[in-house]
């Protein structure tokens, strides 16, 4: 990366007629590897590295980005840039909420640098991780592995004297398998992330976490029985509570999606102002309590500072069931009246930051798994999940059981074949009565964006133990 | 022989002086352009340049990749990407590059769209179009894009091509009441054929006729489906033919070659024609791209193919390459006999359903998924609209519901929109018998 000329592009912004100006360089070393039934299809190494300049003048906002590192296309991109702003022709003018400008780097460490990994090791790997899961006793007709290694190093500036510079590694997997037994099929998807080096692998345990989602499908298929319809208690495993925090929680409490800026692509969001839900309003039980969390070192989510330069820090989106804090940026905050809590994240220097998740979970409780199945006279576990989706206004979801059993007095008893809950934001969290102390997370690729950006996040999180909802 | 196109044929001279067996470069030079709106102004207009040559080589049957930003930089980058392939592994099943020599078509692309440099002056037509169809108060937002490629692709093995490619698109959602809103797309490869308004009084009318919406009720209904949804469902089974997909068993098409998968007024192509946003005249391969038909009236002929999968399958590439996957370019549904209107005078209970989003599946193999629409969902009566209703989800079958299909329509649009109905299609309204709908409880 050529920092020289974002500061020629920053001060050659600067020297025209404009409100605000900033200029993000990236370079991202991007390695990825996909292996179809234990065989290496192909092996892309690159570099991705460019530079954008977002313009704030004359209450509109422009953007223009390039990976020509020379100064007559920086010149040329802000002077695009700038003619979008002032042509913006908006009856309501943007502002930002007012920050100060911040000077300093930061990066995340690595035990052992992917740098030093060789592709065959990396390969290696995964190759060993689907000769296991072959020879586990169940019949795999098709397995497909994708790794992706990003080193990603960032400059920004900005005309209210902002100068970071950062460095992060993220490592990233997907494998997704296919059982066949008795003439069925079933298949499952597990996704791994980390911020920091290839220790993570390690860490993930991935064979071991494949062959028992390799011997649940089988005995989903072999064992499975169908619930009966009907309500009854629910304990969601750490997937399932995670990925309904970030869906039903993170999601609508996104500001820019409150006022309405994503409403043609990701929709809006049930609480919107004079609306029946705003902040202070209760969406859940005293238990739940989301955070949103960017500052937890070595997550997949994890920055100490976002794309506007602002200091991350954990944010209270639900409160003891009270809707409390939106996630904004600079722009939504200003429209709120109130300041950035620094969401805003680009997944690349080719587009503009906007306001994401980081980390989104619901905060630990006092009891074990054991103490919340044990309450439970007829239920049902759900541990993890296939199908899943919420609408447009984050209010009706539904999440498909992959890993699931009956629990009958206290006990789990057999496997249950795909438990759908169908329910509503207010139903699921107001029926939490319990959360467990103990929090597992998982890596996920958050969506959103026109065109897409898709950023690493965690989700994950306790088990909690919903009472009397619909379970079919 | 132009300097981009001469540069680029060093690349895979270079490589193939290093010792790779095959070599494929293409460049590619691109322009893109968005105004995103909401609340009836824009919000922000971007702007990229893209300069970028990808490069894949094949050493001993491993595949590798990367990309060239700068041609002063082209060395020291194929000298580690072959040695990346000296120490990959390899697939057995790996079958070449395309070979040969292919003359192709003339590229339709239009020029006007690499000239244009502020996009927003579509906005106000579309917006403007939907305020006249509901009135001045809808809040409306979406995207206007436009993108113009000069791609440069040389084979080793023979093809070398020179392509331009164009598109504009507009996407407009407009909310006549908090829950009540329609959308509608527009999308071309030439500024002539783009006609904005028709987008917006599109959105305009379905957001006007989805005001008051109830709650509706769970069931199996016949539906109606717009072209707009319609292109979602294209999308899922284009992308299930891929032949990569099927071998990966992410597909409801596996081992149905052959097989009856839909009646007979069915039949279903991969067409990157000229009109489309994904017009090209070749693939990533330098293989002329070309019409697939992949369902014939109801029989599923075959899968869509780059060489390799084509060599694992026994047959011919179709000219859908990617690297690893082939893909489909913009699927078509022959269009029906019936119009529109007759289409909706055949349902005496059921609904219409206009768009969806967050398509999720259970298992692609057997094709269980559940989608939930969205912008305008009608209880059809006797023919006729009756009642607007919101909070429904689709939870059926990929392949059951493609058997079910029952009418189709002689009007067909063009449709691409975000995340859902990707890769584009030309889609017509569709009846589909028994469709299974869920609500939450």
């Amino acid at each position: 990366m050529e920092e020289d000329i974002v500061d020629y592009a920053l001060k050659y912004a600067e020297s025209k007629q404009i409100e605000y100006a900033e200029v993000r360089g990236q370079s991202q070393v991007q390695d990825r590897l996909m292996l179809r039934d234990g065989i290496l299809e192909a092996y892309v190494s690159a570099v991705d590295s460019g530079f954008c300049v977002r313009i704030l003048a004359n209450g509109g906002i422009g953007f223009a980005s390039t990976n020509k590192w020379t100064r007559e296309e920086a010149k040329d991109i802000v002077d695009l840039a700038l003619k979008y702003a002032e042509t913006a022709g908006r009856r309501d003018k943007i502002v930002f909420a007012k920050e100060k400008g911040i000077e300093t780097k930061w990066t995340v460490d690595q035990k052992r640098k992917v740098e030093d990994v060789s592709p065959e090791e990396r390969i290696t790997e995964f190759v060993e991780v689907n000769k296991s899961l072959a020879s586990c006793g169940v019949k795999i007709a098709a397995t497909i592995f994708q790794c992706s290694i990003d080193l990603i190093s960032k400059y920004f500036v900005s005309s209210e004297g902002s100068r970071i510079s950062s460095f992060v590694p993220k490592i990233g997997a997907f494998l997704f398998l296919t059982v066949a037994e008795q003439g069925k099929t079933e298949q499952a998807g597990e996704q791994f992330g980390y911020s920091g080096g290839w220790e993570a692998f390690k860490e993930w345990n991935i064979t071991d976490k494949m062959i028992h989602d390799a011997k649940i499908l089988k005995d989903v298929i072999t064992k499975g029985k169908t619930v009966k319809p009907g309500n009854m208690d629910l304990i969601c495993g750490p997937e399932v509570t995670g990925i309904a925090a970030h869906e039903s929680c993170g999601h609508p409490m996104e500001a820019d999606r409150i006022l309405g800026r994503e409403m043609s692509q990701a929709g809006r969001s049930f609480i919107y102002k004079g609306g029946p839900y705003w902040l202070g309003t209760r969406i859940g039980g005293d238990t739940v309590t989301i955070v949103d969390d960017p500052s937890l070192e070595h997550s997949y989510g994890y920055y100490a500072y976002d794309d506007e330069g602002l200091k991350a820090r954990r944010r209270f989106l639900y409160k003891n069931g009270i809707i409390n804090e939106f996630l904004h940026n600079r722009e939504s905050a200003a429209k709120l009246g109130t300041k950035s809590n620094a969401s805003s994240r680009s997944i690349n220097y080719d587009r503009e930051a906007i306001v994401r998740m980081a980390n989104t979970f619901v905060l630990p409780g006092n009891m074990t798994e054991e103490e919340l199945v044990e309450d439970v006279k007829s239920g049902v576990y759900m541990k993890s999940f296939t199908e899943w989706n919420i609408d447009d206004k984050r209010f009706n979801q539904r999440y498909v059981g992959r890993e699931a059993y009956m629990i009958e007095n206290g006990e789990l008893t057999h496997p249950v074949a795909r438990p759908v809950i169908e329910t509503t934001t207010l139903k699921f969290w107001s029926a939490v009565d319990a959360v467990s102390k103990k929090a597992e997370f998982e890596a996920a690729t958050c969506g959103k964006g026109d065109p897409a950006q898709g950023v690493p996040v965690y989700t994950g999180g306790p088990c909690i133990r919903l009472r009397g909802v619909y379970v079919k | 022989m132009s300097d981009v196109l001469n540069k680029t044929e060093e690349i895979v001279k270079k490589a193939k002086s290093l010792g790779a067996d095959e070599v494929l470069a293409k460049t590619t030079f691109g322009r893109y352009r968005q105004a995103r709106f909401s609340s009836n102004q824009t919000d922000i207009t971007v702007a990229w340049n893209d300069y970028v040559t990808d490069v894949t080589l094949a050493w001993k049957k491993r595949l590798v990749a990367t990309q060239i930003h700068d041609f002063q930089d082209v060395d020291a980058g194929l000298k580690s990407l072959l040695q990346l392939a000296k120490v990959s592994q390899e697939n057995p099943l790996f079958g070449g590059f395309a070979k040969g020599e292919f003359k192709y078509a003339t590229s339709k692309a239009d020029k006007k769209l690499e000239e244009l440099e502020n996009p927003t002056d579509y906005i106000s037509a579309a917006v403007e179009a939907a305020r006249k169809e509901a009135g001045a108060e809808i809040d409306s937002g979406g995207i206007l894009f436009t993108r113009f490629e000069d791609v440069y692709l040389v084979s080793s093995e023979g093809p070398v091509g020179v392509d331009k490619r164009s598109a504009v698109e507009l996407s407009i959602r407009a909310f006549t009441q908090r829950e009540a809103s329609g959308h509608g797309v527009e999308c071309s490869s030439a500024l002539k054929d783009f006609k904005p308004e028709r987008a917006g009084a599109k959105a305009g009318e379905i957001a006007e006729l989805a005001k008051n919406p109830k709650a509706g009720d769970e069931g199996v209904y016949d539906v109606i489906f717009d072209p707009l949804i319609f292109g979602s469902s294209l999308a899922v089974w284009g992308s299930m033919v891929g032949a990569f997909n099927v071998l990966i068993q992410m597909s409801v098409f596996v081992n149905k070659i052959g097989q009856k998968v839909a009646p007979e007024i069915v039949t279903m192509r991969d067409n990157p024609g000229a009109y489309s946003l994904s017009s090209r005249v070749f693939d990533d391969e330098g293989v002329p791209a070309r019409e697939n038909v992949f369902i014939d009236r109801g029989v599923l002929k075959g899968y869509l193919h780059n060489t390799s999968t084509a060599k694992m399958f026994k047959t011919e590439t179709t000219g859908n390459a990617g690297l690893v996957a082939p893909n489909a370019w913009n699927i078509e549904l022959d269009a029906g006999d019936v119009s529109k209107d007759e289409l909706f005078e055949d349902v005496k209970k059921g609904l219409y359903l206009t768009n969806t989003w967050y398509t999720r599946f259970q298992n692609y193999a057997k094709g269980d998924f559940s989608t939930i629409p969205r912008d305008g969902i009608f209880l059809i009566e006797k023919g006729k609209i009756r009642q607007s209703l919101k909070d429904l989800r689709v939870s059926d079958n990929a392949l059951s519901m493609l058997g079910k299909i029952a009418g189709i329509s002689k009007e067909r649009q063009h449709v691409h929109w975000w995340g859902e109905a990707e890769p584009p299609s030309l889609s017509p309204y569709v009846l589909i018998k028994d469709v299974h709908l869920t609500k939450s409880k």
